[in-house]
Parts: structure tokens; C-alpha cells; sequence
């Protein structure tokens, strides 16, 4: 169990840091996806198999293409941003935040006693209930849910046609 | 499985200072979505842990995680939706020329 979580966690880690770093965006793309199913793995390691189902589709299958499909509209060719500078104005800044953050939140975990517990166990949590606490404690949420992604939906539609609905 | 609690934490802060290095330092708009991904994704992550540590007969913890990759759907769909509206308007994807804002 230990090696599966230190495997998965260098696929993560590894997959973020290429995410963020690497010059082509598609294949920053593709090393998020690479990412998210590490996320994903380590979903299921922790029990959680319903959600890392709900992660593969919803990330690996919807979020990924749909920025591959946005990294298709704005560029021309295969999304290389070629011999420009690729970091913004005040990088340095973005950089020291996260060594500061990251810093911080390691002596903060290092120094907490949480840190040391290991799990519980016993009953796990089954699908059956969850999907009854969706429909049951959870109704209101859940339908707010339906609500805000119909918004999205049509917002989304409606800031991308812009161009075309003021041409008429 | 004899993971303690901190390694899985230790996790997620790392993943939450790549996802804000990469939505602070980077120029491309896509980007700076992607590194907005990674911060979503670490957080939910700790969710699901302190979920499977504590309190792992209670489906509160998960409830919130399902709400919360849906939020994040929704917010990657129309950020990328502006991220092509603002390309017809500048034709470009840098976020030091969106500066039409800037005082």
C-alpha cells in the first residue's frame, strides 16, 4: 500500500509540475490529465471509488477536452507559443508566494500532532447511502447544483457567441 | 494501509503551491486556469482525507467533494469561455495585455 501511494504521489506531483512548466500547451494538457489521474488513483486508494470515477469523467473526460478544444480556438497552429516569453511580468513573485506557502504549510504539518494519526477504519461508507443523503439531507444543495450548472452552460454559450449575436 | 495523516497532507501543499506558482508566474491564460485546476483539486484531496481518516461512516465529506468538482466544472467552463471571448477582442491569450481594466 505504501509503494502504490508514493508511486501515485510522484505521478501527481510530477504531472502538476510539467502541467505548469513545459512550453507547448497541449502538452501541459496532457500532463494535467496525467495529474488528474493520479488524483484519481489516489481516490480510489483512500476508498473514495465513487469519486474517482466522478474524477475521471468529469476531469479526464470533460475539463481536459474542453482546454484542449479552447487551446485549439485561440491558437492557430498546434498551441506551441514559440520562441516568446512564456512567464508573466512579475514571475518572481508567483514563485516566492508558492516556496513561501508550500514552506509554511510543511513546518505547520510537520509540527501538528494530526499529522501522526493513521485511519480510523470500520464501516465504510457505502454508495447506497450516499446516493440516499443526495436525495434525502442533501435535496436542496443538490438541486442548487442543477441550477448553477444550467447557468454555466448557458453563460458559457452566451460569452463565447458574443461575436455572432452582435453581427446580426 | 499505514500512510500517516501529515504524508497525505504534505501532498496537497505541495500540489496547492504548484497549482498557485503556476497561476501566478505564468503568462498564457490557459495556464493560469490549469494552475486554478491543481489549487481545486489538492483541496478536495484534503477533503477526502481527513474524510477516510475521521469520519468515514458520515457521507458529509463527500457530499461536499461531489459539489465541489461540480463548481469547479462549471468555473473551468466559462473561464475558458472568456478565455476565447477575450481572444476575439485582443487576439492574444497574455494576461499582461489585458490591461483595459488597469487604473
Amino acid at each position: 500500500m505504501e509503494t502504490i501511494f508514493w508511486i501515485l504521489s510522484a505521478i501527481t506531483v510530477l504531472g502538476a509540475l510539467f502541467a505548469i512548466m513545459l512550453r507547448n500547451l497541449v502538452h501541459c494538457v496532457l500532463s494535467l490529465i496525467l495529474f488528474f489521474l493520479g488524483i484519481a488513483g489516489h481516490y480510489f486508494l483512500l476508498r473514495a471509488d465513487f469519486l474517482g470515477a466522478v474524477q475521471i469523467l468529469i476531469y479526464v473526460g470533460a475539463v481536459a477536452v474542453l482546454m484542449l478544444f479552447a487551446i485549439m480556438l485561440t491558437r492557430h497552429v498546434t498551441g506551441d507559443e514559440g520562441p516568446r516569453e512564456v512567464l508573466g511580468g512579475k514571475w518572481w513573485a508567483g514563485m516566492g508566494t508558492a516556496i513561501i506557502i508550500a514552506g509554511l504549510l510543511w513546518a505547520i504539518i510537520r509540527k501538528d500532532q494530526l499529522a501522526q494519526i493513521l485511519p480510523a477504519g470500520g464501516a465504510q461508507t457505502s454508495m447506497v447511502e450516499i446516493g440516499k443523503a443526495m436525495v434525502t439531507d442533501w435535496v436542496v444543495p443538490f438541486e442548487a447544483m442543477a441550477v448553477l450548472l444550467t447557468a454555466a452552460l448557458i453563460g458559457a454559450v452566451v460569452i463565447a457567441l458574443e461575436e455572432v449575436i452582435r453581427r446580426r | 494501509m499505514n500512510i500517516p495523516l501529515g504524508d497525505y497532507l504534505m501532498l496537497s501543499a505541495f500540489l496547492f503551491a504548484i497549482g498557485l506558482c503556476g497561476a501566478l508566474s505564468r503568462k498564457n491564460a490557459i495556464i493560469v486556469l490549469i494552475g486554478i485546476e491543481i489549487m481545486f483539486n489538492a483541496a478536495i484531496l484534503n477533503l477526502i482525507v481527513f474524510w477516510h481518516y475521521k469520519y468515514f461512516a458520515v457521507p458529509t465529506a463527500y457530499m461536499f467533494a461531489i459539489f465541489a468538482i461540480s463548481i469547479a466544472a462549471a468555473e473551468s467552463a466559462v473561464g475558458l469561455a472568456l478565455v476565447i471571448a477575450i481572444y476575439r477582442q485582443y487576439k492574444s491569450v497574455d494576461v499582461d495585455e489585458f490591461t483595459s481594466l488597469k487604473g
